[in-house]
C-alpha cells in the first residue's frame, strides 16, 4: 500500500469513521437475519455511548 | 551478543555524548538538538530494556490469555483494537495542555532541572505508572482506579481516592480555564478566533447528524479549514476593522463567558459541541505537535536560558515560589509522571487491547511520547530570550504596566531585557504587549511561532503562527473544561445518586442541572479568584494543581505496589513503590512547605498571617492595591491552605491504609485475595486475527 493511503486508513480507523461497517460485519455473524442500524443511528447511539460513559483525560 | 546489543551500544554512546553536552558545555549556549537526542536515545533505551524488564520479569504478561476485549467483544466498549490505532487513542487522550504549561513554568530554574525530571521521571515513574496501571486495570476487566483502589486497599483508601478524583478535577479545570483567560485577556485576535470555534462545532454537529452522518474525516477537514479561517479572520479584526474594541474583553469578562460556556456544554447534549470540539481538537493537537517536532529538527534552535538560574536554589523565582526540591517536581506533572493518566489507563484503554504484552506499547509507549511533547514545550520557552521570558512570565503588579518598568523589574531578576526588545517581540506576534502575560500559553506560543516561522513564512508570518499557537492551546483547553466538567458531573450524579437515587439517572435533567453547576460552581469559584487574586493567581493556584495531580499518581502508584506484593512479587514491588517513594516525599515537602513555612511567598498560612497583621495595621500588603485586595488575599490563602492540608491527608491515608495491608500479606497472616479475571485461553493470534481450530503439532498427541 502507499504510504499515503495508509496514512489516510489510520486517520479512517482512529477517527471512527469506518466504525459503522465493522459493526456491519459484527452484527451479521452476532445477529444474522436481524435488522442492523442504520449510518446515522449507529453514530448516534456510539457517541451516547461514548459521552455518557466518560472516562478522562489528562490536563 | 555484540550483534544483538550493538546498535543499544551505538544509542547509549549518542546518548551520553548528548547529555554530556547539555550538562557540561562550557559554550554561550546549548543546542536545542543536545537535548532532543539526548530524550530520544534515553526513551529508547528505557523502551528496550527496562520496559520489556517490566513486562517480562515483573507483570510476566501472558499472550495465551484473553484479554477481557476478547472475552467480552461487544463490539462497543470490549472490542480488540488494533494496537497502532489503540495506541493513537490512548496518546490523544492523555496528552491535554499539562505537557505544555508545566515545564513552561518550571523553565525560570533554566533548563537542565526540567529536562532531567522530564525524562529521567518519565523512564522510572510516569511511564511505570501508565503501564502497570493498565495492565491491573486490564487484567480486572477494565476496572476504574476507584474501584481498584477499594478492592486491593480497603473502603478507606477507596473513598480518600474518591474525594482526590474529584478534587483534582477542580483544581485542574480551574487552573487550565486560567491559563485560556490569561492567553485571551485584552486580545481581540486571539478572543475573536476562539468565539468563532463555537458556530464552527456547531456546524460539524449537526452536519455529523444530520447532513452525513459519522463522515468523522471529511468534518473534521472542513472544521480545520474553517479554523484557519477564524485565525486569519482575528487578524483582519484585530488590526484593520472596527470592531477591534468589541472583540476587547477584561479578564472578569472572559471568566463569566467561560462559566456560561462550561455549564451550558455540560447541560446539552453531547453532539452539539462537545463531540465535534474533540474531533477539532485532537486532529489540531496531533498536527500541532508533529509541525513542532519538524519545526525543532529543522530549525535546530539554540538554548537562551541558562542551565540553571538562581532561582532553583533561593526559591524566589517570579514565576512560582519554592526551591527546586520539591517544586520543579510538582510544576512538571505530565510529561514526567501524572496522576490523572492512571484515569485513562483504567476504564477505557484497557478494554480494547488486543494482546497482554502490548501493554508496554500502549501504556509505556504512550507516555513516552506525551514525555516527548513536553520537552519540545521546553524547548520552546527556553529557546526565547530570558529577559522576555520573565517579563511575561512575572505576575502583572510586580512588572507594572509599561514596557520600561517590566524592563527595570527584569533587571531586578539578574536578566536584561531592553523596553525596545519587548515592545518589538509584541508587535511581532501582533499583540499591544506582551508584559505579564502569565499562565505559560503566550510564552509558548511566543516560542512556537518562531519556530514555526523559521520554517514556514518567516517574520511575516509570525503573527499568525503566535495566534495559531493560542488557538491551538485554547483549544484543547476548552475541550478538557467541556469534558472534564462533564466527567465532575457524572461523579457528582453517581455520589449523590447513593442517597437520593433519581440523582443516578444521567438524563433526570434537574439531576443534570444542579450537578452541572455544583462542579461549574467549584472550579468557576477558583477561577475567578485566581484571576483577581493580588498576588497573581497562577503562581498561587498551579502548585495546588501539581500536588493534586502528583497525589492522584501516588494512589495508582499504591495501588500497583498492593497488587505486586498480592502477586507474590515482592522482590520487584520496587518497580512501583520507589516511585511512589519518591512521589510521597515531593508531594509531602511540598504541601509541608505551602501550610508551614513562615515565609509568606511560600506559605499560605504565612501569607495568610501577614495580610491580616498588615489589614489590622491599616496597611497593605505586598502587591495590593486597596484594603479590599488585603482581604481577597486572606481569603485565597485560607482556601489554598485548608486545600493543601486536604491533599496531605488524602496521601497520607491512602498510603498508611496500604501499607497496613502490604505487612498483613508479607507476614502471611493474610491470604493475598487477587481479583483478577480468571483465565481463558486466548483465541487471537499476534495481529488480532481469530486463530484456526489448531492442527496438533508432533506426534506425540
Amino acid at each position: 500500500m502507499n504510504p499515503l493511503r495508509a496514512i489516510w486508513e489510520y486517520l479512517k480507523e482512529i477517527s471512527g469513521e469506518n466504525a459503522y461497517d465493522k459493526y456491519l460485519v459484527v452484527h451479521s455473524t452476532t445477529h444474522p437475519g436481524r435488522r442492523p442500524m442504520n449510518r446515522g443511528e449507529f453514530y448516534r447511539w456510539r457517541q451516547n455511548e461514548k459521552y455518557n460513559n466518560p472516562g478522562s483525560r489528562c490536563p | 551478543m555484540i550483534r544483538r546489543y550493538g546498535v543499544w551500544v551505538g544509542v547509549a554512546i549518542i546518548g551520553a555524548i548528548c547529555w554530556g553536552v547539555l550538562a557540561l558545555s562550557r559554550g554561550e549556549t546549548v543546542n536545542a538538538g543536545w537535548l532532543l537526542f539526548a530524550a530520544l536515545a534515553s526513551y529508547a533505551i528505557a523502551y528496550r530494556f527496562y520496559a520489556r524488564f517490566i513486562q517480562r520479569k515483573v507483570l510476566e504478561t501472558d499472550d495465551s490469555r484473553a484479554t477481557p476485549a476478547e472475552r467480552l467483544n461487544n463490539g462497543r466498549d470490549f472490542e480488540p483494537m488494533d494496537r497502532r490505532v489503540l495506541f493513537g487513542h490512548h496518546f490523544a487522550a492523555i496528552a491535554g495542555a499539562g505537557p505544555l504549561v508545566g515545564p513552561v513554568l518550571a523553565a525560570q530554574m533554566g533548563f537542565l532541572p526540567g529536562t532531567v525530571w522530564i525524562i529521567v521521571g518519565v523512564i522510572l515513574a510516569g511511564a511505570v505508572q501508565d503501564m502497570t496501571t493498565l495492565f491491573f486495570s486490564m487484567r480486572r476487566n477494565g476496572k476504574t482506579l476507584g474501584q481498584m483502589a477499594r478492592e486491593e486497599i480497603g473502603p478507606v483508601g477507596g473513598v480518600a481516592a474518591l474525594i482526590a478524583v474529584l478534587s483534582i478535577m477542580v483544581i485542574l479545570l480551574a487552573v487550565l480555564a486560567l491559563v485560556v483567560v490569561l492567553a485571551l485577556a485584552e486580545s481581540p485576535w486571539g478572543s475573536f478566533s476562539i468565539a468563532m470555534t463555537l458556530p464552527i462545532a456547531l456546524l460539524m454537529g449537526v452536519y455529523l447528524r444530520f447532513l452525513r452522518p459519522g463522515r468523522v474525516l471529511e468534518v473534521s477537514i472542513i472544521g480545520v479549514g474553517l479554523l484557519f479561517l477564524a485565525i486569519v479572520g482575528g487578524g483582519w479584526i484585530a488590526e484593520s476593522s472596527p470592531y477591534a474594541d468589541f472583540w476587547t474583553f477584561s479578564p472578569n469578562q472572559i471568566v463569566f463567558g467561560l462559566i456560561a460556556y462550561g455549564f451550558i456544554a455540560s447541560v446539552l447534549p453531547v453532539w452539539v459541541l462537545l463531540a465535534p470540539r474533540d474531533y477539532l481538537s485532537t486532529f489540531m493537537k496531533i498536527g500541532t505537535i508533529l509541525l513542532l517536532a519538524v519545526g525543532i529538527a529543522i530549525t535546530l534552535p539554540a538554548i537562551q536560558m541558562p542551565r540553571a538560574t538562581e532561582f532553583a536554589f533561593n526559591g524566589q523565582g517570579p514565576v512560582f515560589a519554592g526551591p527546586l526540591y520539591p517544586f520543579v517536581f510538582i510544576t512538571i506533572a505530565c510529561g514526567a509522571l501524572s496522576g490523572f493518566h492512571a484515569l485513562v489507563a483504567s476504564g477505557t484503554t484497557p478494554k480494547l487491547i488486543q494482546k497482554e504484552s502490548q501493554v508496554r506499547f500502549i501504556g509505556y509507549g504512550a507516555m513516552l511520547m506525551e514525555s516527548f511533547v513536553a520537552v519540545m514545550a521546553l524547548i520552546a520557552a527556553t529557546t526565547l530570550d530570558p529577559g522576555v521570558y520573565f517579563a511575561m512570565n512575572a505576575p502583572a503588579t510586580v512588572l507594572g504596566d509599561t514596557v520600561q518598568s517590566a524592563s527595570q523589574a527584569v533587571n531586578g531578576f539578574g536578566f536584561q531585557v531592553s523596553p525596545e526588545t519587548l515592545q518589538d517581540t509584541a508587535n511581532n506576534v501582533g499583540e499591544e504587549s506582551i508584559v505579564g502575560r502569565t499562565g505559560g500559553a503566550p510564552t509558548l506560543a511566543v516560542g512556537m511561532s518562531a519556530i514555526f516561522s523559521g520554517i514556514i513564512g518567516g517574520p511575516a508570518l509570525q503573527a499568525f503562527w503566535y495566534h495559531f499557537a493560542i488557538m491551538f492551546e485554547a483549544l484543547f483547553i476548552l475541550t478538557t473544561v467541556d469534558a472534564g466538567t462533564r466527567v465532575g458531573r457524572f461523579m457528582i450524579q453517581d455520589m449523590i445518586g447513593n442517597i437520593y437515587r433519581p440523582f443516578a439517572n444521567p438524563s433526570w435533567l434537574p439531576g443534570n442541572l444542579i450537578s452541572s453547576a455544583l462542579i461549574v460552581g467549584a472550579w468557576g469559584y477558583f477561577l475567578y479568584a485566581g484571576v483577581n487574586d493580588p498576588l497573581g493567581g497562577i503562581n498561587q493556584l498551579f502548585p495546588l494543581f501539581g500536588i493534586a495531580n502528583q497525589l492522584l499518581a501516588a494512589v495508582a502508584l499504591t495501588v500497583g505496589t498492593t497488587i505486586l506484593i498480592k502477586m507474590g512479587k515482592l522482590r520487584y514491588a520496587w518497580v512501583t513503590a520507589l516511585p511512589l517513594l519518591w512521589d510521597a516525599s515531593v508531594t509531602l515537602t511540598a504541601s509541608w512547605m505551602k501550610i508551614f513555612s513562615p515565609d509568606p511567598v511560600l506559605g499560605f498560612f504565612a501569607q495568610r498571617a501577614a495580610a491580616q497583621e498588615a489589614l489590622a495595621n491599616g496597611e497593605l500588603y505586598g502587591t495590593a492595591q486597596s484594603a479590599d485586595d488585603v482581604r481577597q488575599i486572606i481569603t485565597n490563602s485560607t482556601v489554598d491552605g485548608v486545600l493543601s492540608i486536604l491533599f496531605a491527608l488524602l496521601i497520607i491515608i491512602v498510603i498508611a491504609d496500604a501499607t497496613r495491608v502490604w505487612f498483613r500479606i508479607i507476614r502471611g497472616g493474610q491470604e493475598p485475595d487477587l481479583s483478577e479475571a480468571p483465565w481463558e485461553e486466548s483465541r487471537l493470534d499476534s495481529e488480532g486475527q481469530p486463530v484456526e481450530e489448531r492442527e496438533p503439532v508432533g506426534t506425540g498427541r
